[in-house]
C-alpha cells in the first residue's frame, strides 16, 4: 500500500481529496457516503462496521491516532465522529462518521481497536445518549450514575429536577462488602486527597502495599463547558471560556485552540505580527504550566511542602508577571481574539522586552537548580526511573499526547507536525525521551521549558525589529460570524498537556451547533491504570503527578 | 569549667532545698524534678512546633513565614495553641475506643519517659540507673505501640496502612539504632548515662594546644553517621517519613485525629525528635559537654542541632518508597551496624 508509508512522491500528504479517494478505495464497501470536513475527508459508515473500518485505517493506512470521538444529535440522527490522524504525520487526517437512528442509537464500539475510545464513548453515552455495542464498561463518566437523561441530547428537559431517591439508587452509607472476599483492600483515593491535584477520585484496590487495580472516577469538576460554548457567539463570547479549561496557567494555549478552530472555520487570516505575539504568549504559558507540573510532581515524590515546589512557584510567578504585563491578567487572560490579539505589547516596549530578557537570562540558572535538586537526586531517580512505565504502543493506543507521549519516545508535537502560529519559522527542537517512565516525563518537561525559552527569545528579537507601521494585531473580522450550515472542523494545538482539539459544527447561526473539546488530560489520564497496575501506591501517586492532569480540563 | 555531672541528681537536690529527706523527699523531689524536666521539653516543643518549624522551612524555601504576632512572630505559639485546643474533637464512628484514646497519650509520654535518664548538664538529671541507655531506648520504643494503636483503632484504611508502615519502619531501623549504640557501650563498658558522658570528657588528642575530647563521634564517626541516619528513620522524618507520607496515605496513623489528640501526637513527634537528639548527644557528642557555655546550654544546642538537621532533611530530600525504605533498613543499615559492632569489639578487644 502506498499509504502505509507516506512518501513525498505519491503526493498524498498535501492533496487531501486525492487521499480521500485513496481512503475510499481502501475502505471500499464500508463507505456509505462521503462528507467533506474542513480539516479532513469524512466517510460515513454503517454503525456495525466501526471496528472493521478503524482497524483497516489503522493497520493499512497508518491512521494510528484516534484523536477524538465527537458525538452529537442531529435533527434526524445521532452521529459519532471518529477523528483519526497519524502520529507520524499529523497533517493526514480523516473523519469517520457513524450515524445511528433516532429510536435505536446503538453503534459498534471502537474500544477493541483504540483503547482511548473507552472513555470517549462513555462520555458520548453520558452526554448524548448513544450506546456502544461491545463496549467493555459503558457507564456514565462525567455525570453521577443517578443522573436522569442525557444533557446534550435534543429532547433533554433541563427543568427536570435531578433528585433521585435512595430507593431508586443504592444507599451511599450502606456497608461495603467489596473486600470481604480475597486479601485485597479497597481504598478511595480522593476526591479529597493531597495527591490528586484537584477533585479526582481514584478507586484503588490494594494488595498489601501494591496496587491491584485502579479506576479513575472523574466528573467532579464538570462545568458543562461544551454546552456553554454552544450557547455563545463565535466572535467574542466563547474566548473567555478556554482559560477555564486548563486553568493552571495555560490560558493562552487553550485560547489558541479555540482561535485556531474558529479562524479556520471562518477563513480568517491572522496577521504575522499577531502570530508572533501569540507564539510568545503561548510559550510563556507553557513555561508556567510546566513549572507547576514539575513543582507538584516533586511535591508528590518529595512529600512535604518542600523547597522545589516553592522554587517552581517563584519562577512561575515571574512568568505570570510577564503575562500580566502583556494581557492585564495573571490567569484568566482572554487575550486572543479571532483574527489576532486584543491589544499590542505594553508601552514602553523597551521595558517589557527588558522584563522578558531578565527572565530569560535567569532561566538557565533556575533550570540548572532544578536539575540539581530534582533530576540529579539519587533518591528521586530511584523513585521515578522504571516506575509508571508507559510503552509507546500503549501510549498511542490510549491517544496520549504532549509530554506524556514524548516521554515514551513518541516524536509528536503539533507545533512542528501541524504548524500553526509562527512556530515553523523559528529554531527549536521537539524533546523526546525513551525511558517511558516517570523520570522521562519529568525530563521532557524540564527540557521543554528551555525550548520554550528559545522560542520566546526569537520572538522578542522579531518583535523588537518589527516596523512600527506594520504592527497589525488583528485581521478585519466581521462583527458577526455566521459560518455556513453543516461546516465541520476539528483543529488542535499543542497545549501544555498535549493535543488540545476543538470540533465545531456550524449550523448557520452565530453560535456553534456542536462544540466539542478534546482534552489532552482526559486521554492522558486514561493511561493511569496501565501505568500503575502492580506497582506500589507511591508509584501510582508519582505516575499521577507525572501525567500532570488538571481536572478542569479533564472534566470540562 | 562547671562540673558536667554533679554527683547529686535533681530529685535529691530538690529534696535538699525543700529540707525533706527519706521516702517523702524522694517522692516529692522526683515529682517536682519530673515536672520541671517535662516542662523544659514542652517549652522546647512549643517553640519547635508552631514557630521554629515554620521559620526553618521558610528559610529553605525563600519565604518569611510567621512574623505578625509578637516579636519574630513568636506569639504565634500562643495563638496556635488556642486555635488547636479550641477545635472540635471529632471522634469518627466505629473507632476502637480505649485504644483510639490511649494511642495519642502513649506517643508523647513514652518520649518524655526517655528523658528521665538523660543527663542535661548542670545537674539536671532525673535518674541515673545502671541500665540508663537501655531504659532510654526501651521508653522511646513504646511510641511504636501508640502508633499501631492509633492506626488500628481509627477505623480508617489510610490509618491502618500508616500504622503498619510505622511498625515496619520501627522494627527495621530500631535494630541498627540499638546495635550502633551498643558499639558505644563496648567502649564505655557501662550502660549508665553518667558514666558514658564522663568517659567522653577524657582527651582524645591535642592539636596546637586545643584539646579534643574523646567524644565517640570523633572516636568512631562511622557509628555516629549510622546512628543519626537510623535516628532519622526512628523519628519518621524525610527521607524516611513513609508512615505519614501525606501525598500517599494522607497522614497515616494520625488521619482521624483532631484537636487535642492531634496536638498530643504532634507534641509526641517533636519530643521524639528531641529525644533522638538527646540520645545522639549523650552517646556520641559528650552529652552536655562543651567549652565556655554552661552544660545545659550546650545540651540544648545539641538537641536543637539535631532538630535543625531533621528539618533540613525534610526540606531537601525526597521520600523513599516503602520497599526501598525497608531494603535500606534490613539490607544496608542492619549489615553495616553489625559490621561496625564487630569491628569495634575487635578493636576494643585488641587495645584493652
Amino acid at each position: 500500500m502506498s499509504l502505509e508509508e507516506p512518501t513525498p512522491e505519491d503526493g498524498a500528504v498535501e492533496v487531501l481529496p486525492t487521499e480521500g479517494d485513496e481512503i475510499a478505495e481502501l475502505l471500499g464497501d464500508l463507505v456509505v457516503d462521503r462528507e467533506e470536513h474542513v480539516n479532513a475527508p469524512g466517510f460515513v459508515i454503517r454503525p456495525d462496521s466501526v471496528q472493521e473500518t478503524l482497524r483497516r485505517l489503522r493497520d493499512e493506512a497508518g491512521f494510528d491516532h484516534l484523536s477524538c470521538v465527537t458525538a452529537e444529535e442531529r435533527e434526524d440522527r445521532y452521529e459519532s465522529i471518529y477523528h483519526l490522524t497519524s502520529f507520524d504525520d499529523r497533517q493526514r487526517e480523516v473523519s469517520v462518521v457513524v450515524p445511528t437512528t433516532k429510536d435505536d442509537p446503538v453503534s459498534e464500539s471502537a474500544e477493541p481497536v483504540f483503547r482511548t475510545a473507552d472513555w470517549h464513548e462513555r462520555e458520548a453515552y453520558d452526554l448524548i445518549g448513544i450506546e456502544y455495542d461491545d463496549h467493555p464498561d459503558l457507564r456514565r463518566i462525567l455525570l453521577p450514575d443517578t443522573w436522569q437523561g442525557h444533557p446534550l441530547s435534543q429532547n433533554y428537559d433541563q427543568d427536570r429536577p435531578q433528585i433521585v431517591t435512595l430507593k431508586e439508587w443504592e444507599n451511599p452509607l450502606a456497608d461495603d462488602h467489596r473486600e470481604d472476599a480475597g486479601d485485597t483492600m479497597y481504598v478511595n483515593i480522593g476526591p479529597h486527597h493531597p495527591a490528586t491535584h484537584g477533585v479526582l477520585h481514584v478507586k484503588t484496590v490494594l494488595d498489601g502495599e501494591q496496587v491491584a487495580d485502579v479506576d479513575p472516577d472523574i466528573g467532579y469538576l464538570h462545568r458543562c463547558e461544551e454546552q456553554m460554548c454552544q450557547t455563545k457567539t463565535y466572535r467574542h463570547q466563547i474566548m473567555p471560556y478556554p482559560d477555564r479549561w486548563d486553568y493552571a496557567s495555560s490560558g493562552l494555549l487553550n485560547e489558541w485552540a479555540y482561535a485556531r478552530a474558529a479562524e479556520d472555520l471562518n477563513d480568517i487570516e491572522v496577521p504575522e505580527y499577531a502570530q508572533i505575539i501569540r507564539t510568545m504568549g503561548a510559550e510563556f504559558c507553557r513555561i508556567a504550566s510546566h513549572m507547576l507540573a514539575v513543582g507538584t510532581f516533586a511535591l508528590d515524590v518529595y512529600g512535604d511542602f518542600t523547597a522545589i515546589f516553592m522554587y517552581a512557584m517563584r519562577d512561575r510567578e515571574k512568568v505570570q508577571n510577564v503575562l500580566e504585563e502583556l494581557t492585564g491578567q495573571r490567569m484568566m487572560f482572554n487575550y486572543f481574539r479571532l483574527g489576532g490579539v486584543v491589544w499590542d505589547l505594553p508601552e514602553p516596549r523597551e521595558e517589557f522586552f527588558e522584563l522578558i530578557r531578565d527572565f530569560l537570562e535567569d532561566l538557565p540558572e533556575a533550570v540548572e537548580e532544578y536539575h540539581d535538586l530534582i533530576t540529579g537526586n539519587e533518591i528521586l531517580q530511584s523513585r521515578t526511573i522504571d516506575t509508571g512505565v508507559l510503552p509507546p504502543e500503549v501510549a498511542k493506543s490510549y491517544g496520549a499526547t504532549g509530554p506524556v507521549a514524548r516521554g515514551s519516545g513518541i516524536d509528536y508535537d503539533l507545533r512542528r507536525d501541524d504548524p500553526y502560529g509562527y512556530y515553523d519559522e523559528l529554531e527549536w527542537d521537539v524533546i523526546t525521551e525513551d525511558g517511558c517512565d516517570n523520570f522521562s516525563r519529568l525530563l521532557v518537561r524540564l527540557k521543554e521549558v528551555e525550548e520554550s525559552a528559545k522560542i520566546i527569545e526569537q520572538c522578542v528579537e522579531l518583535l523588537e525589529d518589527w516596523p512600527e507601521d506594520e504592527r497589525n494585531i488583528q485581521a478585519n473580522v466581521p462583527r458577526t460570524l455566521r459560518p455556513e450550515d453543516d461546516k465541520e472542523i476539528y483543529r488542535a494545538v499543542e497545549a501544555a498537556k498535549g493535543e488540545l482539539g476543538i470540533y465545531i459544527r456550524a449550523d448557520g447561526t452565530e453560535k456553534p451547533g456542536r462544540f466539542k473539546i478534546r482534552s489532552p488530560c482526559f486521554s492522558n489520564l486514561q493511561t493511569l491504570p496501565e501505568m500503575s497496575a502492580g506497582e506500589y501506591i507511591p508509584d501510582m501517586v508519582a505516575s499521577l503527578g507525572s501525567l500532570d492532569i488538571v481536572l478542569g480540563e479533564v472534566d470540562r | 569549667m562547671l562540673p558536667l555531672q554533679s554527683e547529686v541528681l535533681l530529685p535529691e537536690r530538690i529534696a535538699g532545698i525543700l529540707g525533706l529527706s527519706g521516702t517523702v523527699g524522694q517522692i516529692v523531689g522526683g515529682l517536682i524534678g519530673a515536672f520541671l524536666i517535662a516542662n523544659i521539653l514542652l517549652i522546647q516543643t512549643a517553640v519547635a512546633g508552631p514557630w521554629a518549624k515554620r521559620k526553618i522551612t521558610a528559610a529553605f524555601t525563600d519565604r518569611i513565614a510567621v512574623n505578625r504576632v509578637g516579636p519574630f512572630g513568636l506569639l504565634v505559639i500562643v495563638a496556635d495553641a488556642v486555635r488547636l485546643l479550641s477545635k472540635e474533637l471529632v471522634i469518627p464512628e466505629g473507632v476502637d475506643r480505649p485504644a483510639y484514646d490511649l494511642g495519642p497519650l502513649l506517643v508523647p509520654f513514652s518520649a518524655l519517659l526517655g528523658f528521665a535518664v538523660i543527663p542535661m548538664g548542670n545537674g539536671i538529671h532525673l535518674a541515673d540507673p545502671e541500665t540508663g541507655a537501655v531504659f532510654a531506648f526501651a521508653a522511646s520504643s513504646i511510641a511504636s505501640l501508640g502508633l499501631v494503636m492509633m492506626g488500628y483503632a481509627s477505623n480508617n484504611k489510610y490509618s491502618l496502612l500508616g500504622g503498619l508502615r510505622a511498625i515496619a519502619s520501627n522494627i527495621a531501623y530500631e535494630i541498627p539504632l540499638i546495635v550502633t549504640a551498643v558499639s558505644v557501650i563496648i567502649f564505655t563498658g557501662s550502660l549508665q548515662m553518667s558514666e558514658i558522658v564522663a568517659q567522653q570528657t577524657d582527651p582524645l588528642l591535642s592539636v596546637a594546644g586545643v584539646t579534643i575530647p574523646q567524644w565517640f563521634a570523633f572516636v568512631n564517626p562511622f557509628a555516629f553517621v549510622l546512628f543519626v541516619i537510623a535516628n532519622l528513620a526512628e523519628v519518621g522524618r524525610n527521607p524516611f517519613d513513609v508512615p505519614e507520607a501525606p501525598t500517599e496515605i494522607v497522614a497515616g496513623y494520625q488521619t482521624e485525629y483532631s484537636s487535642v489528640y492531634f496536638v498530643l501526637i504532634y507534641l509526641g513527634e517533636f519530643i521524639h525528635i528531641f529525644l533522638g537528639g538527646a540520645l545522639a548527644a549523650t552517646l556520641f557528642l559528650g552529652g552536655p559537654a562543651g567549652p565556655v557555655l554552661p552544660g545545659f546550654v550546650w545540651f540544648l544546642i545539641k538537641i536543637w542541632g539535631f532538630y535543625l538537621f531533621t528539618q533540613w532533611a525534610r526540606s531537601a530530600i525526597p521520600r523513599l518508597r516503602i520497599d526501598q525504605f525497608l531494603d535500606i533498613g534490613w539490607k544496608g543499615m542492619l549489615v553495616l551496624s553489625f559490621a561496625n559492632l564487630v569491628l569495634t569489639a575487635v578493636i576494643v578487644g585488641v587495645i584493652a
